[in-house]
């Protein structure tokens, strides 16, 4: 259960930033450093969790992975595959959920589902039984054939999940997975996390919400303006203290005083 | 395999939904109806009394008068005499034209035959003469000259509605077509978060962009085909007369006019994906792209008015296709040329393909703020 899935070194990322930006922001840097030289390794079977502030680079983070951002500097490997040089083959072990990446409201989940399965790759009679499976585990049998857009968001969100897995990733990566959503909604989501740990795959999410953390995940990166202020296994990590403890304390070190 | 479900998925898109399918068809239908709404009141019902003088003899005289039959009208021969006091009635309006054949012009037809035709051009019953005569003389094969003079100066000669305007027009139409679907699928698609979808897929990004622009110019081409026969159904009705007892311009020797246009097709859709690639939204991809339409319109208007343009027109994208119109409708067949565009346009085509393919992996232009 040590096997290594994904490993991050030194990852770097840094965004011009345009005048409008740099208004915004109220600086007068021309430059962005969003992650500044993360390492960390996700293993087959746990849930990964990135913890951070709103900025401190959890989305860049998890683009890179999923080869969406070029690093500019370091790289990850995801299964051995190269985030920089075999983009095609990471694309193919890793699914990527965000709540930015949406599905066309014109298709039902059916065709969306053959659709993503061929992008995958994946012959016709993999795809229909991988169909069967996932939409009688996960209970999207009953609205397979509504349209995306007449969707409830709670059944917007478990086609959404299911679509991301149609090509049966070792690993899934997850911006903030409850977001958003309503506690029915979030709840599906936390399960179908842990069903997809129970199959044995390797998750990566982020999120701000400590008991998020507290409730799945296996291991956790406190990442701060970009950097790994803190790494381990939750009981390691937190020793006595709650996470929410833990993470001010590390904080207060690193920044001084909360704002 | 994912080039075809690329494909697959945008046609999906469309022919479930009847309302894209409606708002494709309709620009055929809509101007159908107002074509032969405005033909029907440019020209009156009644029946024309032509009188023109006549210098010569030929038998594209008699095939003259039958397709001038056919169109209900009259047509009276006047023996040219004296060419000053015909000219003379010509202007006032009381003559239609005169029509000067070269002495034995039906025997010396392919060795110094020719035919001069002088009319007004801005009488009505003056450019309906010059057009059914004229393409009586394409008919028979231009083995002679075919010179036309009009009685007032040039300034005033309005351009041949026929040759000039129909291909721009048609263009327009066209670039309609194309706009509306590029706009929704591409920039819609990317101001909705759904291209990225796609693009966390081992899908390749040539494949992505190959898909969009074949998909999508095939069904531009089904607006375009609608405006076409929109256009040519309503034409003679238009024109205020049919040459279709000459197997002339009849609705089906239009068809001629597809192929440039339809080649022309994958180029817009592409032009039109790459801005709408490049903007953040539907707004702002609409807004570049009628910049686009505007110099489009501009520049072939102006070779409506100027005739004879020059071989480097067919380099430049959709003015290569207007000019070949032009030249088709003038009878002429133009297929070098049209083949040299056309083959220019498919170039140019798989050009911004590539662009499209490398700008879908840039992380600018993609997930930039
Ligand atoms: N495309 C971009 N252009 C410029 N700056 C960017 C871009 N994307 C992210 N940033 C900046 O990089 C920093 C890290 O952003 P990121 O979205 O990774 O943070 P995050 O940890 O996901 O935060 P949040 O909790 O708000 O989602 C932020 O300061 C953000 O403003
Ligand atoms: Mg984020």
């Amino acid at each position: 259960m040590e096997e290594v899935i994904v490993r991050a070194e030194e990852l770097c990322k840094t965004f011009p930033l345009s005048r409008k930006q740099r208004r915004l922001e109220k600086t007068t840097a021309k430059k962005k450093v969003a992650v500044d030289g993360l390492s960390f390794t996700a293993k087959r079977g746990e849930i990964y969790g990135l913890l951070g502030p709103n900025g401190a680079g959890k989305t860049t983070t998890l683009r890179m992975l999923s080869t969406l951002l070029e690093p500019d500097s370091g790289d990850a490997t995801v299964l051995g595959h190269s985030i920089r040089k075999e983009k095609a083959a990471v694309r193919d072990c890793l699914g990527f959920m965000t709540s930015e990446l949406k599905l066309e409201k014109f298709f039902t989940p059916d065709y969306l589902f053959d659709f993503f399965g061929t992008m995958h790759g994946m012959e016709k009679d993999r795809i229909a039984e991988r169909k069967r499976e996932l939409f009688s585990r996960f209970g999207v049998n009953s609205f397979a054939g509504v349209k995306v857009g007449d969707l409830s968001t709670g059944m917007l969100q478990k086609v959404s999940l299911v679509i991301a897995i149609v090509h049966d990733p070792d690993v899934v990566v997850f911006d903030e997975p409850t977001n958003g959503l309503d506690v029915l909604t979030a709840r599906v989501v936390t399960d179908f996390l842990e069903e997809l740990r129970a199959m044995g795959k390797s998750i990566i999410l982020s999120t701000h919400i400590f008991s998020l953390v507290e409730k799945l995940c296996d291991r956790v990166g406190i990442i701060i303006d970009g950097r790994m202020a803190a790494e381990g296994a939750l009981g390691e990590l937190c020793g006595e203290l709650s996470l929410e403890e833990r993470f001010f304390k590390i904080y207060r070190d690193l920044k001084g005083d909360i704002l | 395999m994912k080039l075809l479900g690329l494909m697959k998925k945008e046609f999906h898109r469309f022919f479930h939904d009847p309302r894209l399918v409606i708002s494709m068809l309709l620009p055929g239908v809509f101007i159908f109806v107002l074509y032969t709404f405005m033909g029907s009141v440019l020209h009156s019902e009644e029946a024309r009394e032509l009188r023109v003088y006549r210098a010569g003899e030929s038998v594209c005289t008699t095939v003259i008068e039958q397709v001038i039959a056919e169109n209900g009208d009259k047509i009276e021969w006047l023996l040219l005499e004296n060419e000053e006091e015909a000219r003379a009635e010509v202007e006032e309006g009381t003559a239609t034209a005169i029509l000067k054949f070269t002495e034995n012009f039906d025997s010396s037809l392919g060795n110094g035959a020719g035919v001069n035709i002088i009319y007004d051009s801005a009488s009505e019953d003056g450019s309906y003469f010059y057009a059914i005569a004229t393409s009586v003389f394409h008919k028979v094969g231009m083995l002679f000259d075919v010179t036309a003079e009009t009685v007032k100066d040039s300034s005033q000669m309005g351009v041949d509605l026929m040759t000039g305007l129909l291909p721009f027009v048609f263009v327009c139409f066209v670039f309609t077509a194309c706009m509306s679907v590029t706009l929704e699928s591409v920039a819609g698609e990317k101001e909705r978060g759904t291209l990225a979808t796609v693009l966390v897929t081992s899908a390749k990004r040539s494949d992505v962009a190959l898909g969009k622009v074949l998909a999508l110019s095939c069904i531009s081409m089904i607006g375009a085909l609608s405006s076409f026969l929109g256009l040519a159904g309503s034409m003679p009705k238009l024109m205020g007369f049919s040459l279709e007892f000459l197997g002339g311009y009849s609705a089906w020797s239009y068809l001629l006019l597809l192929p440039p246009i339809l080649c022309a097709v994958p180029l817009i859709v592409a032009a039109i994906a790459t801005v709408s690639t490049l903007s953040r939204s539907v707004k702002e991809a609409s807004a570049y792209t009628s910049v686009f339409m505007v110099v489009m319109m501009v520049v072939s208007l102006v070779t409506a008015f100027v005739p004879h343009i020059g071989d480097w027109v067919v380099a430049i994208p959709v003015l290569n296709a207007i000019v070949g119109m032009q030249g088709i409708l003038a009878g002429e067949l133009p297929v070098w040329q049209c083949l040299v565009g056309a083959g220019l346009n498919v170039l140019y085509t798989a050009v911004l393909v590539l662009l499209i393919a490398k700008m879908l992996t840039s992380e600018r232009i993609m997930f930039g703020r």
